[in-house]
């Protein structure tokens, strides 16, 4: 017995209750009403109509209304999905896609069911909820963002949204497995084509496929394991393979893993190699931080909020796959945890707001990832839905910064942008968004990450990662006040970014910018801009609403952690799905107080904190880490800070030694993945263009010379004459006369 | 008798509108001798319905015979719509001018009666249940197309044409008249029900198995598969494009059908030595149909990539097609309860359907354009040149042409592939490993020329010079868009048409498939008493 099945067994046993217990499951799954379709569909329809659009040449910003008014309602229904929901779980079919049966050669009855269906339980409900919601305020940010491209730019930007959140209802709410790699290869698609978005900026077009490369390794390890799904249980549906997976809980319990298939075992180890793609985690992961070329919007949304995610949502949906195997979950926990570590350190080290962001974006992914691996499914849960509001906020923010600074992202080259005129709704979504995102206490981002840490102090075995996850803690809380006390308070000062040029070549004077309501902060000025002028342009109504409503949000999903016990809201929408962890509910049970101290009770191996409960200390633990934090960034980068470009953080580069520098290479991973993997693939491919050039080649030619000789030797026998063809004719049964009586002879 | 009456009930539909045809068409009102097209479509339409809800026949496949005349009267009426205005169209614009009309120059009457005759021709064989009746239907099936080739154009290499076509016809009817009569000789009698149940017992002598392969040899004329085909290109060539249209479809289905109903007689359970009981044709018939299928498509894909005319590249991509589904008949309808993707007649049956609205669509874009010849008068267009950039110019008749021959080529997810890959599963699953690699090739050669129609029309510019006009008949541009409508539909909705063939190749009276599970619609049981024995009879040598 492996140490790792000694960890999953002695985790599970407490946890499982009696063995017989299995009966009280999750509920009936009902038929759901027929409008639940309309949650993808409308997007796809706004997809559509921006395509209409563009086919139209509009040139106004009607298709930003188009896909902001369809996200809208969609978020209304998918609202009132939760509304009807109640607990429950429900399969609206919306058609029938694949259905296929056959008999294989054991002579079993085979199928292969795979419906557009849509599986709507909490887990669901709470995904679509925030991933429809922010879609829609997304949305509305761009229709501003992207002002200066209206036309077709605008309609391709505004249709690739609308499809990328079908793809992304399609991966959230399928019922089956098939379905979620629909999705997910179309929010892959998506990605691809909004990286990419400025097509003609080399580096944008690099990154795009930078993306989509990285997706696919993960991507194929998510089809093997589906493929493996259907091998082991026949199907690729849900409620199939979540009702198979539970005898195999109570082995698992006892720690008994080899009596579990290893097909069984092996299924969410490739499963997680998709998710470790798409959620950007060690080694997968230095796609995330290049995505940045993309629109900030997109940044927000799919690179931040949702997109990323759905690896966390993958695992957290076939949660009973994961906990019967014997090394998935531990893997996943420490995998997450490098990932938050490695990711942090990088980010302490970057010039490029939005690159810190990205960095700080794959550091919490790995939060929720370990979250997942120390089965705390509504810890990962919680700080996803807290993280897709507080993250989506600073992004904007940041991109409001940009877009207003021409360009401008190095955290050198501005300061004090907080005191400008026009730039106080910012910062205060900037500064609200650090604080979630650093930890500060009674945030929403504080009792997310709290939950994660306390649960890996709790669960036996896992402390390593609770102290990793600490430190990375102290870490996020510097660099993301490293970016406010450098960027938005101190000296006012500011260089404009080069897009000011670029600016120019989007014609300007065809839709003066005072057009769009926000001629408050001069811009007409900068037209000018041959001698050298700039004035940065405040933000306008649509990005500030955005803004304020975003912080409005991640302050108030603090609030949910209150809404109930153990997670709050969130908590309980996770216990009454798959992903519950414990596997087994009691729901009776689970009600009240009880439910508290339901599993940790039994606990065998109770972990503790340096001797004291987590559940209790963590609460001062993570604040003071926090706290410090903050305190040494506004030490470093606030005191005595005169300039843009230096702080005292300066001084103390030199004594680290070749850290800093290593940091800000990015620990150089992508030169050793160039060097590793890219290098040698590139030489193999050279060789293989030699053999295709020579061989292939040759061979094709060949084929198309051969038939053509054969053909020119064949056409004189098509000579047009009667007697020439009777003769051949007769010549031709004769032959064939010949060959079956010789062939009768030869007895074959 | 009224039982073989009712049988037969669309075939009279047909010939009475014939009988309308004859009349209508010489009537001095041009309108009314206009309305012959629409006549003969109504009239095949009707035939084509009372032949979906018609009983099952009384031959070794019963289902075969209403699918098959459902699917000769359908593409009928799309072939009636593509041969628009091919006969009268100087007479009609002399008379139109104010001449006098002479019912001796019109040829409308005989051309449309001569159609309907071929296609009742064509319903006939897979009504046969005796060589004769087949022979009457074959011949009655192919005169008629000697006389529309001769027609069809008012050139001398129509002429040419229809001769050429009417000798080499006279000499593949002989040689399996010939086989016919051996096959008498050989068992003793002319019905199939017979026939089948005296080589079930008595196994295959000497002169039935000569007879079997003269008449194989003899309908391969029909087919147009090698060593009969040669007169195929120049036929094709010479006809107008409508015409040729109707030559690839209709003597092919007629001789398809029959070659099917000649294997049912001996069946393809018969053992080779392996096992107790085979699954192939006996392997003298075996060896020549493989012969014949390997080189009938590799001369028709080989001639068809070095031809400069599209209708002669069509015409020898027709000899290639003929030879793909020669594949399905070598495979034969498989185990019983086989799928479809196992059965090689429903293979083959299902591709004459695809083939006929795909043949049909390829011919309605090259029949929908013409040019003024140096007299004025208007010609047929005949070079890949007056093709290109057909989908910028006129976008129906350029993506008919596009989707129709990449559906050809087999491209999926078109119908032709789905159409071709029953073929090769069906041939992988009886074993022929050595023809499917040959039939991959050889799609891969057809490759070629279909892509050139393809890419001339879609990607190309038009050529300098006057463009090719549109000719002046609605009706061919419209079955173009039928064909069209139908190639793209079934591509994503065949199964229907895919589980009616399915049906229509369950072969009875052959060895261990004797039971059918699931009879066609309209097939009773106690249509079919003569056949029990034979059925029995072939379980019974299994069993020893």
């Amino acid at each position: 017995m492996t140490i790792a099945s000694d960890i999953m067994g002695s985790i599970l046993h407490g946890a499982l209750g009696a063995p017989g217990a299995s009966g009280a499951a999750l509920p009936a799954i009902e038929a759901g009403p027929w409008w639940v379709s309309l949650i993808p569909a409308l997007p796809l329809l706004a997809c559509i109509l921006c395509g209409v659009s563009a086919a139209m040449r509009i040139k106004s910003k009607l298709p930003a209304w188009i896909t902001v008014g369809c996200l809208g309602v969609s978020f209304a229904l998918t609202a009132a999905m939760f509304q009807q929901l109640a607990g429950g779980r429900s399969v609206t079919i919306a058609w029938e896609w694949i259905n296929v049966a056959w008999t294989d050669s054991g002579g079993h009855e085979r199928s292969l069911i795979a419906n557009f269906g849509f599986y709507v339980d909490s887990l669901t409900c709470l995904w679509m909820l925030f991933v429809t919601g922010l879609a829609t305020l997304i949305a509305l940010y761009a229709s501003e963002y992207m002002s200066h491209d209206v036309g077709t730019g605008y309609c391709r930007f505004f249709a690739a949204f609308g499809l990328f959140v079908f793809s992304m209802a399609c991966l959230v709410m399928g019922d089956n497995l098939i379905l979620l790699y629909l999705g997910w290869e179309g929010v892959g698609l998506c990605s691809y084509l909004l990286i990419g978005y400025f097509y003609k900026k080399p580096s944008a077009v690099a990154a795009a496929k930078k993306a989509f490369i990285m997706n696919r390794i993960g991507d194929l390890g998510l089809a093997l394991g589906i493929f493996l799904a259907f091998v082991q249980f026949g199907s690729v549906e849900y409620k199939v393979i979540l009702e198979a997976a539970q005898p195999w809980l109570a082995a698992a319990q006892a720690g008994h893993f080899d009596e579990i298939p290893a097909t069984v075992q092996l299924i969410p180890i490739l499963l997680m190699i998709g998710a470790f793609g798409k959620s950007a985690q060690l080694p997968l992961y230095v796609w995330l931080p290049d995505a940045m070329e993309g629109p900030t919007p997109v940044s927000a949304l799919i690179h931040a909020a949702t997109m990323v995610t759905a690896g966390v949502y993958l695992i957290a949906r076939t949660y009973p796959l994961f906990l019967v195997s014997e090394y998935a979950l531990p893997i996943v926990a420490w995998v997450g945890a490098l990932t938050a570590l490695v990711a942090a350190t990088i980010g302490m080290a970057q010039f490029d707001i939005k690159r810190i962001m990205a960095y700080s974006t794959v550091s919490q992914l790995g939060y929720m990832f370990a979250g997942l691996g120390v089965l705390t499914s509504t810890g990962a849960a919680f700080h996803v839905f807290t993280h897709a509001f507080f993250k989506a906020s600073l992004f904007l923010s940041c991109g409001a910064v940009m877009h207003g600074f021409a360009g401008q992202l190095d955290l050198r080259k501005l300061s004090g942008v907080g005191f400008m005129k026009g730039w106080q709704f910012v910062a205060i979504a900037m500064l609200v968004g650090c604080l979630n995102l650093a930890g500060f206490p009674f945030t929403a981002g504080y009792f997310s990450k709290d939950m994660i840490l306390a649960e890996a102090f709790v669960t036996p075995h896992m402390a390593p990662i609770g102290w990793i996850l600490l430190l990375t803690a102290g870490l996020t809380a510097y660099y993301t006040f490293r970016v406010f006390f450098r960027v938005f308070v101190g000296p006012k000062y500011y260089e404009p970014g080069d897009e000011v040029h670029a600016h120019s070549d989007h014609g300007h004077g065809d839709h003066g910018h005072g057009e769009h309501g926000h001629d408050a902060h001069g811009h007409a000025g900068d037209h000018g801009h041959a001698a050298g002028e700039f004035h940065p342009h405040a933000p306008g109504w649509a990005i500030n609403f955005v803004l304020l409503t975003l912080t409005v949000l991640s302050v108030g999903a603090a609030g949910l952690y209150f809404l109930g016990d153990h997670g709050g809201w969130v908590g309980k929408m996770v216990h009454a799905s798959s992903a519950n962890y414990p596997p087994i509910v009691d729901l009776a049970a689970h009600s009240g107080e009880a439910a508290d101290a339901h599993a940790h009770a039994d606990h065998g191996a109770h972990g503790s904190f340096l001797g004291m409960d987590p559940h209790k200390v963590m609460y001062y633990v993570s604040g003071i880490v926090g706290f410090v934090g903050i305190a040494i960034a506004f030490a470093l980068h606030y005191v005595g800070r005169k300039t843009a470009a230096t702080a005292n953080a300066d001084k103390l580069v030199p004594l680290l030694g070749p850290i800093p520098k290593l940091a800000q290479g990015k620990w150089f991973v992508d030169e050793v993945y160039d060097l590793l993997i890219v290098k040698p693939l590139h030489l193999i491919s050279i060789v293989f263009a030699y053999i295709d050039k020579l061989l292939v080649d040759g061979l094709v030619n060949a084929f198309g010379w051969v038939p053509r000789g054969v053909g020119s030797g064949l056409r004189p026998l098509q000579s047009g004459n009667l007697h020439s063809y009777a003769v051949q004719m007769a010549g031709g049964v004769a032959v064939l006369l010949l060959i079956v009586f010789l062939a009768s002879i030869a007895g074959l | 008798m009224s039982e073989k009456l009712a049988l037969l009930v669309p075939e009279i539909i047909v010939f009475l509108t014939t009988c309308i045809v004859m009349v209508v068409g010489l009537s001095p009102n041009l309108a009314v001798r206009r309305s012959c097209g629409l006549l003969s479509a109504s009239g095949l339409f009707i035939a084509a319905i009372l032949a979906i809800n018609g009983p099952a026949g009384d031959g070794l496949l019963p289902g075969l015979t209403p699918y098959i005349k459902a699917v000769i009267a359908l593409i009928g009426v799309l072939l009636v719509m593509l041969v628009a205005g091919t006969v009268d169209r100087e007479e009609d614009a002399r008379v139109s001018r104010g001449g006098v009309f002479n019912a001796l120059r019109t040829n409308r009457a005989e051309f449309y009666s001569f159609i309907l005759f071929s296609l009742t021709g064509a319903m006939l064989c897979a009504s046969a249940s005796d060589l004769i009746w087949l022979f009457l239907a074959l011949e009655l099936t192919s005169l008629p197309t000697y006389v529309l080739v001769t027609m069809s154009t008012r050139g001398t290499r129509s002429q040419e044409a229809g001769v050429k076509y009417f000798f080499l016809g006279a000499l593949g009817a002989a040689v399996f008249l010939y086989g016919f009569a051996l096959i008498y000789g050989g068992t003793g009698s002319t019905k199939f029900v017979d026939i089948a149940s005296i080589i079930a017992q008595q196994g295959i002598n000497q002169i039935t198995l000569a007879g079997m392969i003269l008449a194989i040899i003899g309908v391969s004329f029909k087919i147009a598969a090698v060593p009969m085909h040669f007169y195929t290109a120049d036929v094709y060539q010479g006809a107008a494009s409508p015409v040729t249209a109707f030559l690839a479809f209709v003597p092919k289905t007629a001789g398809f059908v029959s070659l099917i109903l000649l294997l049912a007689l001996v069946g393809w359970d018969h053992g080779t030595d392996k096992v107790s009981v085979g699954h192939t044709l006996p392997s003298q018939l075996r060896l020549l149909l493989w012969v014949m299928a390997a080189l009938t498509m590799t001369i028709g894909n080989v001639l068809a990539v070095v031809q400069s005319s599209p209708k002669r590249v069509l015409a020898y991509s027709s000899i290639a097609h003929s030879g793909y589904m020669l594949v399905g008949l070598i495979a034969g309808p498989g185990d019983y309860g086989a799928g479809f993707a196992h059965n090689g007649i429903a293979a083959v049956l299902f591709y004459l359907a695809a083939y006929g609205l795909m043949n049909v669509g390829a011919f309605a874009a090259l029949a929908g354009l013409e040019r003024r010849g140096r007299d004025g008068r208007p010609v047929e267009i005949d070079s890949f040149d007056d093709l290109r950039g057909l989908c910028a110019g006129r976008p129906l008749l350029g993506w008919t042409l596009v989707v129709c021959s990449l559906s050809l080529l087999g491209l999926p997810p078109l119908l032709g592939f789905f159409s071709k890959l029953p073929l090769f599963t069906s041939g992988i699953a009886s074993g022929e490993i050595v023809l499917v690699i040959v039939m991959g090739i050889n799609s891969a050669i057809a490759a070629f020329y279909y892509l050139r129609f393809a890419a001339v029309a879609m990607l190309e510019d038009p050529s300098d010079g006057p463009k090719p006009l549109a000719a002046p008949f609605p009706a061919r541009a419209m079955s173009g868009l039928v064909a069209l409508v139908l190639v793209i539909s079934l591509s994503f909705f065949g199964d229907a048409l895919m589980k009616a063939s399915r049906n229509a190749a369950v072969v009875e009276g052959s060895g261990v498939r004797a039971v059918p599970a699931s009879p066609s619609p309209g097939h009773k049981a106690g249509d079919r008493h003569d056949a029990a024995s034979p059925a029995a009879a072939p379980a019974q040598r299994v069993g020893a």
